[in-house]
């Protein structure tokens, strides 16, 4: 390993120091030969592609949204040319003490969840990473029958509340605590990890908690984002257990709020003794939902990638 | 590839489209033909005749208020003027509730207001019953409904549409529900004005396992899908309406220009039944008419296949807008119609009032009318009656006997009718704080938009009305529409009953809308529907027929 | 801790694998051959069955309790006849297979069967190499303002409810959408993607493609940036250029989660998709539509008739896993892990 070491610090030490990139790019690492034409052309070519397919719908939803009611009826539908900018829309959804209340609902929902739903993850993961170990198969099986049989609402319901979890907050967390897919990705990446390291540790007389803690945590930052992620991401988007446990409207997460927004816009006038206000288009107000919707993502994914660096140094070498 | 953590079952096992499902709703028709008869309840069958009138209630029409249109031809009552304060009358004249605790579960398609609300507050106030609100998720409602019902802790009060009976929730209603018969049937309903001012074809729905046990939601019997079209534009163009089927093919195709982005019209499935005299396809029960001494389904008769046919030509000749032929997919209707985009579109006859008023406060030229609907040769057209109540509110069985008596009290309170106090607080709340008057109409501030929301409309309600008093002419219009159309309704054999199907032959005709659409828009051939038909029989329509001749010569019709 | 070396080359790397003495051979005492007896075995692992246990045991509750409930697969089970409905479980009237009969004997049930099968095979060759391939373009962006940005946009479309992705669809290639207007402004009318039976299933892998393939690249960036950089460095000192670095580096680093994600998925196969396709039913008609969630969902679930929707859960649940043992075999074949180990 030294010499490795040796080899690359001499070798950037003889190398005339590459000039700095823009947009902050580090300087490129001496061993990669610099990209061929066609090939950087090739690159560009697809991520443009790939980014405007999405840009564009985008920013249909983002223009639809700021539209005025008349503006979307005359287009019948959504909008690609924006004639005004109108936050109408947003105002109607943030205004009113309930979005503020979901959105604390939900980001409480969300944290304990998803530390809850790690933490367990975690555990039964490495539990599960090294084959060979008792009752390792059955178990896997266990999880494993979970992700092809699922259970009825009726019988779901009745147990939910037989615990007397219903009107609770969780009913939102416990019964999709456990994503067995999510464990399985777990399991993977550690049992990637090297197993000479975990043997020397093991040799020096750790156990199993400590090798956790001090070894394969610390090289699974990668997956580990990861997977919070995934289920950050489940927590805040899931609003049928709301739908179906809770029954107090100041319980509600935000989605369901969301939800029903919308649905409000487009109640039956025939079901309704209100005045419909007619100012605002339920189309503009189904697209802000859909903006508010992604705001957490562009939050989240400046987190997540810090994990994503390529050619993180993982593995061997430690200080 | 998503890997959330989301219970599984929940995931896959609805609709999560708000679309999907508020079509259905406003839609009417489409949504009640969607739901599955009823499976085997404990007690399958119905109840009519010489026993229901054991049960049903003495009807007593209701003197405190004279409408300014009245109800003709089983028409709504029209209200064309807002009543000021001063005039509105009293139908409630001593509080009738105790002051104790009811919980109620009912669908809500929009916010619920919080809790303790000023306008909760006073209802309850005014009626003497502590009312706890569970307002479910419209969207998730039948799911809920099912598992609610399936525990031994249901709410005291809840309420189930009509769509929402498919499959074992009759047997549920049958077991879980208590028998309002002690306290409404004939002369004792007279402690109720306003429940004895609710017809008797109402009430007659909310029998079910041969008792009466429901507080029925009565609406008019006129079909309520009315063909709409943008009158501006008509004028505009100086079309002239069509008087029948041909003429309105022959206009569509002088209207369509793809190319400027208009269309003739939206997909007229339902009217096209209208048209051409098909039975209602609404209620299952409907589906079927005693004709020459026997009883013919709806599916088997001539009028059926016309109307597929002749809409399929609408497909045919490119007439609709090609969002329509995507069905849900292609997104709403009604926005198309306010676009221009489409100039006839078939919607809930509420449609005329809701949007119209947003398009009066855009200040635009928009106008909406209503076909007259048209025989199929241009004359006279035959029209089969709907439902007259479609959503019922239910007492559990284990609530107490003064429970059972408050929520008659609040039902009592709910169906008092337009121009009194009663009904004044009901629909729009406590003056100044939720609405104030403004040139003598009432017009809902913020604060009363999120908290009168409609959710006493599920408890009790008073003969159909009409009134929208902000749009008199547009009232008018409603009301005048359903009369002349009502000229022309009749009552098919099982009209106005609730009938439960039995288990067995529940999903037969379950395959039927779709292949309606299939057929209309040229996937499938009409043959294909003669084929499905003949299926539909040796499968068990004919033993289905026979099931429904023997109901009919037990109990006799309703329909008088 | 030191000892850890890296291997120099491909080759070294391969012996190193081969010749590995896994931890369970490391943990028999040298000189002793032969199964280690329980108790030890207990004794050495007791930790680690200890840390599976929150997960067992939440699954045992909330996952399999409730599973039990698909026993009314076997009945025709109505949840009102008791006060309770797990009462009325054991009051309900049993009828054998007869749902199963029921579901077996319906020619729509195995249209929607074919429908799934086609689906997926579509969905297995056009959309799966899809994230990997993204991915690997991802990771091989140096800046980090450009990754970033690429990366969020292309998260951006899984976070969209498909009512909207169909809507954004309908408005580009529908009848009356974008496309068909400019076609027909020259002269090409009856432009109309959305309704044709014909090529519905491509439309159907274009919108899953285009809402979830961005999605689907986290998990193999992760993969990706688990490959320590000493990895390439070594490579290209020993003469690899920049494919063979891709082919003998990325690619082996990629191996595991592919297989694993790979096997998944075809446990998964039954389930290609419902909202989407309930959305669009009437946009193409059953025929083209009917997969077997949403085949199930309007037959059973939407008329309340909880045995028959039970019956084929069970079907579908005994169906995939056996999918995913067979795939899980087929990848131990190609030597790698899959799932779980032999």
């Amino acid at each position: 390993m030294s010499a490795v070491i040796d080899q690359r610090d001499s070798a950037q030490e003889s190398a005339p120091a590459p000039a700095p990139l823009r947009w902050g790019a580090p300087p490129r690492p001496s061993w990669e030969e610099e990209p061929s034409k066609p090939g950087l052309a090739g690159k560009g070519i697809a991520l443009v592609l790939a980014c405007l397919g999405i840009l564009f719908p985008l920013w249909i939803v983002v223009v639809t949204s700021l539209q005025s009611k008349k503006t979307i009826d005359a287009a019948g539908g959504l909008v690609v040319i924006p004639k005004e900018i109108t936050f109408i829309a947003y105002q109607e959804l943030l205004s009113g003490g309930q979005v503020q209340r979901a959105t604390l609902v939900s980001l409480g929902v969300t944290l304990v969840g998803t530390l809850f739903s790690m933490s367990v993850s975690v555990l039964c993961a490495y539990g599960l990473s090294r084959s060979g170990s008792l009752g390792h198969r059955w178990i896997l099986m266990l999880l494993l029958a979970t992700m092809f049989f699922g259970a009825g609402l009726i019988p779901t319901y009745l147990l939910v509340q037989a615990l007397g979890l219903t009107d609770t907050y969780l009913a939102l967390i416990l019964p999709s605590a456990v994503s067995v897919f999510n464990i399985l990705v777990l399991r993977s990446f550690f049992m990637g990890i090297s197993p000479e390291l975990i043997d020397s540790a093991r040799i020096d007389g750790a156990g199993d908690w400590r090798i956790l803690f001090t070894i394969v945590l610390p090289l699974s930052r990668a997956v580990l984002a990861v997977i919070s992620l995934f289920y950050a991401v489940g927590y805040w988007s899931a609003w049928f257990n709301a739908s179906i446990y809770l029954s107090d409207q100041n319980m509600m997460p935000l989605q369901n709020v969301m939800i029903q927004l919308v649905q409000k816009q487009e109640r039956p006038v025939g079901l309704a003794t209100q005045v419909n206000t007619g100012q605002i288009s339920s189309l503009a107000l189904q697209m802000a939902v859909m903006v508010l919707a992604l705001l957490p993502v562009a939050v989240l994914s400046p987190f997540v990638q810090r994990h994503f660096k390529k050619g993180m140094l993982t593995g061997a070498i430690k200080g | 590839m998503t890997p959330n953590s989301v219970s599984t079952p929940s995931r896959r096992s609805f609709l999560a489209s708000t679309a999907v499902v508020t079509a259905a709703v406003a839609g009417g028709m489409p949504l009640l033909a969607a739901c599955g008869g009823g499976q085997e309840g404990r007690k399958e069958g119905t109840t009519s005749g010489k026993d229901a009138a054991k049960i049903l209630p003495a009807f007593a029409a209701q003197s405190v208020v004279t409408p300014d249109l009245p109800a003709k031809n089983g028409s709504t009552a029209g209200f064309t003027k807002a009543i000021a304060p001063a005039d509105l009358k009293t139908s409630v004249a001593k509080k009738l509730g105790s002051g104790g605790r009811l919980t109620v579960m009912a669908p809500f398609w929009g916010t619920p207001p919080a809790g303790s609300n000023p306008y909760y507050q006073a209802m309850n106030k005014a009626i003497g019953v502590e009312v706890t609100w569970q307002n479910q998720d419209g969207v998730t409602y039948d799911q809920k409904l099912g598992a609610v019902l399936a525990s031994s802790d249901i709410p005291d009060v809840v309420v189930v549409p009509a769509w929402n009976l498919t499959g074992r929730i009759p047997s549920a209603i049958n077991a879980k529900f208590a028998d309002l018969g002690p306290y409404l049937s004939g002369d004792k309903v007279k402690d109720y004005p306003n429940l004895a001012a609710v017809p008797t074809d109402a009430w007659q729905r909310a029998i079910f396992g041969g008792q009466l046990r429901a507080i029925p939601m009565p609406a008019s019997n006129v079909t309520n899908i009315a063909p709409f079209y943008r009158k501006d534009l008509f004028d505009k163009k100086g079309y002239s309406l069509p008087k029948s089927p041909d003429e309105f093919l022959a206009w569509a195709k002088e209207a369509t220009d793809a190319k400027s982005k208009v269309w003739a019209c939206d997909d007229m499935k339902w009217s096209a039944f209208n048209f051409f005299g098909a039975l209602s396809g609404g209620d299952k029960a409907l589906w079927w008419n005693l004709e020459d001494g026997k009883l013919i389904n709806r599916i088997e008769t001539d009028q059926y296949l016309e109307a597929l046919e002749w809409t399929r030509k609408l497909y045919a000749a490119h007439v609709v807008h090609p969002d329509a032929i995507s069905g849900k997919a292609g997104g709403d209707a009604g926005n198309r119609f306010t676009a221009g985009q489409c100039l006839v579109y078939n919607q809930d006859l509420s449609a005329w009032y809701g949007k119209t008023s947003e398009q009066r406060t855009q200040k635009n030229d928009f106008e909406m009318g209503a076909f007259d609907i048209f025989g199929p040769d241009g004359g006279d057209p035959t029209l089969w009656a709907v439902q007259p109540a479609s959503i019922f509110t239910f007492v559990s069985k284990k609530a107490s006997k003064q429970q059972i008596k408050d929520l008659l009290a609040v039902a009592n309170f709910c169906a008092a009718p337009f121009g009194t106090t009663e009904r004044m607080l009901t629909m729009y709340g406590v003056e100044g704080a939720d609405y104030d008057l403004k040139k003598g109409l009432p017009v809902k501030s913020t604060q009363g938009v999120n908290e009168v929301n409609g959710a006493f409309d599920y408890t009790g309600d008073p003969a159909p009305f009409t009134a929208y008093t902000d749009l008199p002419d547009i009232t008018r219009s409603i009301v005048e529409w359903q009369q002349r159309m009502g000229a022309f309704t009749k009552k098919s054999s099982f009209y106005g009953l609730t009938i439960t199907e039995p288990t067995r032959w529940a999903n037969l005709a379950d395959d039927f809308e779709q292949l309606e659409d299939d057929v209309v828009r040229g996937r499938k051939k009409i043959s294909d529907v003669q084929q499905a038909v003949s299926d539909w029989k040796s499968k068990g329509g004919d033993e289905l027929r026979d099931w429904y001749k023997k109901l009919l010569d037990d109990n006799g019709s309703a329909a008088k | 801790m030191a000892h850890s070396t890296v291997p120099r080359s491909r080759a070294e790397a391969a012996t190193r694998k081969a010749t590995a003495k896994g931890p369970a051979d490391r943990r028999r005492a040298p000189g002793r051959p032969g199964k280690v007896s329980l108790r030890l075995r207990f004794k050495r692992d007791r930790t680690l069955i200890l840390m599976t246990l929150p997960a067992v045991l939440l699954l045992l509750l909330f996952n399999y309790i409730p599973i039990l409930g698909n026993v009314v697969a076997f009945q025709d089970y109505d949840p009102y006849l008791s006060d309770n409905g797990f009462i009325a479980m054991l009051q309900s009237p049993w009828v054998g297979f007869e749902q199963f009969q029921r579901i077996f004997a319906d020619s729509a049930f195995w249209h929607a069967v074919q429908n799934t099968f086609v689906l997926f095979f579509l969905q297995l060759v056009l959309f799966f190499p899809i994230p990997i391939l993204l991915a690997l373009l991802i990771n091989s962006l140096i800046r980090p303002r450009v990754r970033a940005v690429a990366q969020a946009i292309m998260y951006l479309p899984h976070f969209f409810s498909w009512v909207l992705v169909v809507t954004v669809f309908q408005q580009v290639f529908g009848g009356a959408g974008i496309i068909a207007q400019t076609l027909a402004q020259h002269g090409h009318g009856g432009f109309d993607v959305m309704t044709d039976p014909e090529i519905f299933k491509y439309l159907v892998t274009l919108q899953s493609v285009w809402k979830d393939a961005g999605w689907g690249i986290i998990v193999f960036l992760a993969a990706l940036s688990s490959v320590p950089n000493d990895l390439y460095e070594a490579a290209a000192m020993d003469g690899a250029n920049r494919w063979r670095r891709i082919w003998h580096i990325t690619l082996p680093a990629l191996r595991p989660v592919i297989a694993l994600l790979l096997v998944l998925r075809v446990g998964d196969a039954l389930t290609v998709g419902f909202e989407q396709l309930l959305l669009q039913r009437q946009a193409v008609g059953p025929d083209a539509s009917e997969v077997l969630d949403t085949y199930v969902w309007w037959n059973g679930i939407r008329n309340q008739d909880f045995s028959y929707a039970a019956a084929a859960g069970l079907v579908k649940g005994v169906v995939g896993l056996s999918l995913v043992l067979v795939a899980n075999k087929v990848a131990h074949l190609m030597g790698e892990q899959g799932v779980y180990k032999k």
